[in-house]
């Protein structure tokens, strides 16, 4: 067994010493901007097609009385990642102090077995063609910002949050503010079923969102119709 | 041992131990959170990225920004931290803002029309070729009238450039775009209490009535001012209720959405007025004090809009609007916003001086959590400064318009073709009129083509829009990454001034505005003989700002200029606390901004030689300065008596009711059942007609379906995908539906900034092209995977101004929509300048010298007519 696996299937959470790194997001605070979407797509270079974060929505409820509810999502840095154990090259891995899970894209030999088994669709294959980053044609995927991160910053999408609805921080250190939030707070994780041990946090994420199918938001119409253009048009 | 790594945070968990107080209160611990922003890192190289303050001028929020710059090239933008307004944050668009600098598309050099006007035939010339050749027209012009020479801006955050070269060649012909964007809301506030806009106080309030803004997606002041909904609505637990046709992201965030029929959110906020007043919940002392009204009057008339009334125009329940008037009142503080949705409509002006009567008459002015004045902060202009033009302009001040202190800029077109006034050089800056304007190319188009009305067109662009295609040169501008230029907005309760600067030099030939209008003017007058070159007399961009900003009281001693190349802005009130977000004092205490204003008193240096009147009124020198209550000189608010004026008489001069009031409009009064109303809105991730080259807002909305109820989708047999037609009085377009709880039954709304005809290959979607105008292609275009670009609804839209703001009237379309018949394409769109005319003929028919207008006001049956007035022309704005 490889040293990341190994490292990979232990918990970081919990653990003296070490920071567990994770996200709250209080969905009652997002008012889905779609600014930390664009601030990921500029802070990696990310690909028109592809996104490292994203944040779906969902409207809730019939003529006059009618709700939107946003959920950011994102990688959710599992305590127990399913992509780990699948990649069969070791390209994907968990760092213990800090609880990352990252990817090393020379390693990566794009089979895509990591995509197929994330029950969060948060992996995706670049593309052929960037602006000027020269990665191309592997499986990325969010990185908590681990080169932001262990220099000091909060991630990007946390950097530029207007509704200051994602906070960051280490889980680890009971006095946090993710910690504060987490204690003091209802929270959820999304398909907890899994077993995954998600480190993304929600506060009020609504029902219609957590509870139904792989993707996990419902999609209106207009969004299948794009869905359909993405499949057709988009080569990956 | 001690561990030789030992960090802060391992240090504090060690004294908690030992500290029976911090046992007590773990939450006085403070861990040591990640910084909230200010450095950028490559992450492939984990190298620290050049941080260059900014301003952000996506929008027009005016965001304090830093532009992290990688191998010279912009990579990444972000707040910046130092901004009391923005603290670190920037919404979808201006974390897009480097596009407009890369765009492929962009126009590197100068261009020259060789085909017909909008055929896209270009030749490329240089600067001198296309410099004597401008430099040449306006000297023709200069010989007929100044006046002659227009110019119209869609933006124009200059700090005074373009209204200096127009007052350098003599010309008031200077034209804007607000009568398209919120003109009757500045309007209605104006004359009632001075200034053009509020700050609601959002972070303290506890409770919001929020009369169709979306300002949680667009709207002054997107960002900063959802950072403080997020933070009351949360931290505070405050309330907010929505009044909206449609459930925009504003509305779905709300604790309740209330719809309500477009054009009719004055008639819900003056009955709730009545219950208040009826009720006896009004802050009478405020009232008495501080408007020119006593409560007494109100409520009496306040006693014809009662809730019934309000419920048989609005369609919302008496109850509902009996129950908010209620918790509004009882609740303390308690602020009101409005946008669009009051504004945009034939009386417009009449809705915002409605809305905003209800934060004055519960006495929430100027509190905390309240309904504030904006705060902001000016500037010197460099002398020797060129004096006023000698003419008015007839475009600029509309004789028929007095009260429109905001132009009416969209009626251009039709002034321009009934000869009132003569056009010889247009100039045209960040504008885009054939696509922002109503009638969109059947009317502005038309103008363009027309080269007896318009015989010259230049534009001032860095982009090909629409307006750009149709012009004779194009004199390539540079986007905002690329200025230098002064800004102060009112986007937060803490004034401030800030700069653009350039991150890297201008690219390719382009020329920043400034320095592209001096070098007209230097053609123009190379030797100084006509007495023009003076006023331009500045090195480059930056020379022109240590004019603006060397001699600031304040600033000066803190540096000037290169304290504002360093921070970007000035004053900093205090340091981003990485913990909660918010900007702290040095003993880490979150900054309390200043509030009653207006409760300012005044000095014993300004009381000298003062005089006061029998109502307090304190004047010197001839100018009113302050007022006097209880005994105490207060500044007052800064109207023509210091007071709030509830009674507008200046409007009662030309026949308007001078109290709040509200008019239906005729048309929607006598609308067939199968009738419906069309209003347009602005998404998050996009603005009115610049964004749509910028790729990853275009990747998050490229198209933009029709919305509409279920009920009336199962009226016309249609769902989600369907092609339909949308037809009104002048033309008729053809696109998608979307299907939506979220929107009034009696109301369609499509959003605007998309459907271009120009911009470039993107946002046309034309990308098997090549960049023509120098650009450097960006590989990134090879996985646009969308290939809808959505269907521009402008040129259905007919004119409609409001006779007292000017104001377009948006939501007062009224339409026809029909399953799309067999010769119906996607994209079909049709305009008729006959029929936009006749809409012209028509909206003229309210102006107060219009023969609706006395229909329109029985109130007003002793006003003595349009005669009985002497005009007395037109207020400028900006």
């Amino acid at each position: 067994m490889s040293e990341e696996l190994r490292l990979s299937s232990i918990e970081t959470r919990g653990v003296q010493g070490k920071k567990r790194y994770a996200m709250v997001i209080d969905t009652r605070r997002c008012i889905g901007c779609m600014a930390c979407q664009v601030a990921c797509k500029a802070e990696y270079d990310t690909p028109l097609g592809v996104n490292r974060t994203w944040v779906p929505y969902k409207v809730v409820g019939t003529y006059p009385n009618v709700k939107k509810h946003f959920l950011p999502r994102l990688c959710n840095h599992c305590d127990d990642p399913p992509c780990v154990r699948a990649c069969p090259v070791d390209a994907t891995y968990k760092v213990d102090d800090g609880g990352f899970v990252l990817q090393r894209y020379e390693r990566c030999i794009g089979c895509r077995a990591c995509m197929a088994s994330c029950p969060y669709n948060a992996r995706f294959m670049l593309p052929s063609h960037r602006t000027y980053t020269k990665i191309n044609n592997v499986v990325d995927k969010c990185t908590f910002c681990f080169h932001r991160v262990t220099q000091g910053l909060v991630p990007a999408c946390v950097q530029t949050c207007i509704g200051r609805s994602r906070v960051f921080g280490d889980l680890n250190d009971p006095n946090s503010e993710v910690s504060y939030l987490v204690t003091r707070n209802a929270t959820q994780v999304l398909r907890p079923e899994q077993g995954t041990k998600p480190q993304v946090f929600y506060i009020g994420a609504d029902r219609n969102q957590t509870e139904y199918g792989r993707d996990l938001y419902f999609r209106p119409d207009v969004m299948e119709e794009d869905r359909a253009a993405w499949s057709r048009n988009l080569k990956i | 041992m001690i561990d030789s790594k030992i960090s802060r945070r391992t240090f504090l968990k060690v004294s908690a131990g030992t500290t029976a107080a911090a046992a007590a209160a773990p939450r006085l611990l403070q861990a040591m959170e990640n910084q909230l922003g200010g450095k950028d890192f490559d992450p492939v190289s984990m190298t620290e990225r050049k941080a260059i303050p900014i301003n952000c001028h996506v929008c027009n929020i005016q965001d304090g920004a830093i532009a992290f710059v990688e191998n010279g090239r912009v990579v990444k933008l972000e707040g910046n931290p130092e901004h009391v307004s923005t603290r670190g944050r920037l919404c979808a668009k201006g974390n897009a803002g480097m596009w407009y600098s890369y765009d492929p598309d962009r126009i590197l050099y100068p261009l020259k029309r060789v085909g017909t006007r909008g055929e896209g035939k270009w030749k490329r010339i240089t600067w001198d070729e296309a410099l004597t050749e401008v430099a040449g027209k306006l000297d023709a012009a200069l010989k007929e009238d100044p006046n002659t020479i227009m110019l119209k801006w869609g933006r124009n955050r200059t700090g005074g450039t373009l209204e200096r070269f127009m007052h350098t060649l003599g010309s008031a012909t200077i034209l804007n775009h607000t009568s398209v964007c919120e003109s009757s809301k500045k309007v209605g506030m104006e004359p009632c209490w001075g200034p053009d806009i509020e700050t609601p106080d959002f972070a303290n309030t506890k409770y919001v009535l929020n009369f169709g803004s979306n300002i949680l997606e667009a709207a002054y002041f997107h960002n900063p001012l959802s950072q403080r909904i997020a933070e009351g609505r949360v931290d505070n637990n405050m309330k907010i209720v929505t009044f909206d046709v449609r459930l925009s992201n504003t509305a779905g965030f709300s604790d309740e959405w209330i719809p309500v029929f477009p054009g009719t959110d004055g008639a819900v906020a003056l009955a709730m007025g009545h219950v208040i007043l009826r009720d006896n919940l009004q802050d009478s002392d405020f009232i008495n004090t501080w408007t020119n009204v006593t409560v007494e009057e109100l409520r009496e008339h306040y006693k014809q809009f009662t809730p019934e009334w309000a419920e048989k125009i609005s369609g919302v329940p008496a109850g509902t609007i009996e129950r908010i008037a209620r918790e509004f009142a009882l609740t303390r503080p308690a602020t009101l916003f409005t946008y669009r949705g009051p504004a945009k409509h034939l009386y417009g002006s009449y809705n915002e001086k409605s809305c905003m009567m209800l934060p004055i008459m519960t006495g929430n002015i100027e509190r905390r959590g309240g309904y504030c004045l904006p705060r902001g902060m000016g500037w010197p202009q460099p002398d020797p400064k060129p004096g006023k033009p000698a003419k008015d302009s007839i475009l600029a001040h509309p004789p028929e318009y007095p009260l429109a202190s905001h132009k009416v800029s969209h009626l251009t077109p039709f002034f321009i073709t009934d000869g009132r006034q003569k056009i010889n050089v247009y100039f045209t800056y960040q504008d885009n009129a054939p696509y922002t304007n109503p009638g969109s190319m059947a009317v502005w188009g038309k103008l363009y083509k027309d080269e007896k009305l318009i015989p010259y067109l230049v534009s001032m662009s860095s982009h090909m829009g629409e307006e750009t295609a149709l012009a004779d040169i194009i004199l390539p501008d540079c986007p905002y990454l690329e200025r230098w230029e002064p800004e102060s907005m009112p986007n937060s309760l803490w004034p401030w001034l800030g700069i653009r600067q350039p991150v890297h030099p201008y690219l390719g030939e382009s020329r920043e505005n400034r320095v592209l209008l001096r070098d007209i003017i230097w053609k123009l007058d190379p030797d100084g003989s006509r007495g023009m070159k003076k006023y331009w007399d500045f090195k480059d961009g930056e020379d022109y700002m240590r004019k603006h900003f060397d001699n600031v009281p304040g600033l000066k001693e803190a540096g000037g200029l290169d304290f504002l190349k360093k921070h970007g802005v000035w004053p900093i009130y205090g340091k981003l606390d990485p913990k909660t977000g918010k900007v702290v004092d040095k003993t880490g205490r979150e900054i309390q901004a200043e509030y009653g204003l207006h409760k300012k008193e005044l000095s014993d240096a300004d009381m000298a030689g003062a005089v006061v009147d029998a109502r307090g009124l304190i004047t010197k020198n001839g100018g009113a300065i302050g007022i006097r209550r209880n005994g105490k000189n207060y500044v007052g608010f800064s109207t023509g008596d210091r007071l709030i004026n509830v009674r507008v008489d200046e409007w009662a001069d030309y026949g308007f009711s001078p109290m709040p009031t509200f008019k239906r409009i005729p048309w929607h009064e006598t609308m067939k059942e199968d009738e419906l109303i069309m209003t347009t809105f602005k998404l998050n991730v996009h603005k009115q007609s610049r964004t749509a080259a910028v790729k990853w807002l275009a990747e998050i909305a490229h198209a933009n379906p029709v919305w509409m109820n279920p009920q009336t989708a199962k009226k016309l047999g249609v769902k989600t995908g369907d092609l339909v037609r949308v037809e009104s009085k002048v033309g008729y377009l053809v696109t998608k539906a979307y299907v939506t709880e979220g929107i009034h039954p009696k109301v369609v709304a499509i959003p605007t900034a998309f459907g271009h005809w120009e911009y470039g290959r993107l946002a046309t979607l034309k990308l098997k092209e090549k960049p023509q105008f120098g650009g450097q292609d960006d590989p990134d275009l090879q996985n646009v995977w969308w290939d809808d670009k959505g269907v521009h609804p402008n040129i259905i839209i007919p004119v409609v101004a409001d006779p007292i703001g000017g104001s377009q009237g948006w939501m007062d379309t009224v339409v026809k929509v029909a399953k799309a018949g067999p010769d119906d394409k996607y994209g079909d769109t049709q305009g008729s300048w006959d029929k936009h005319y006749e809409a012209f003929k028509e909206t003229m028919r309210y102006a107060y010298t219009g023969d609706l207008h006395r229909k329109m006001h029985p109130e007003m049956a002793a006003w003595g007519g349009p005669e009985s007035v002497k005009h007395k022309g037109g207020h400028g704005g900006h």
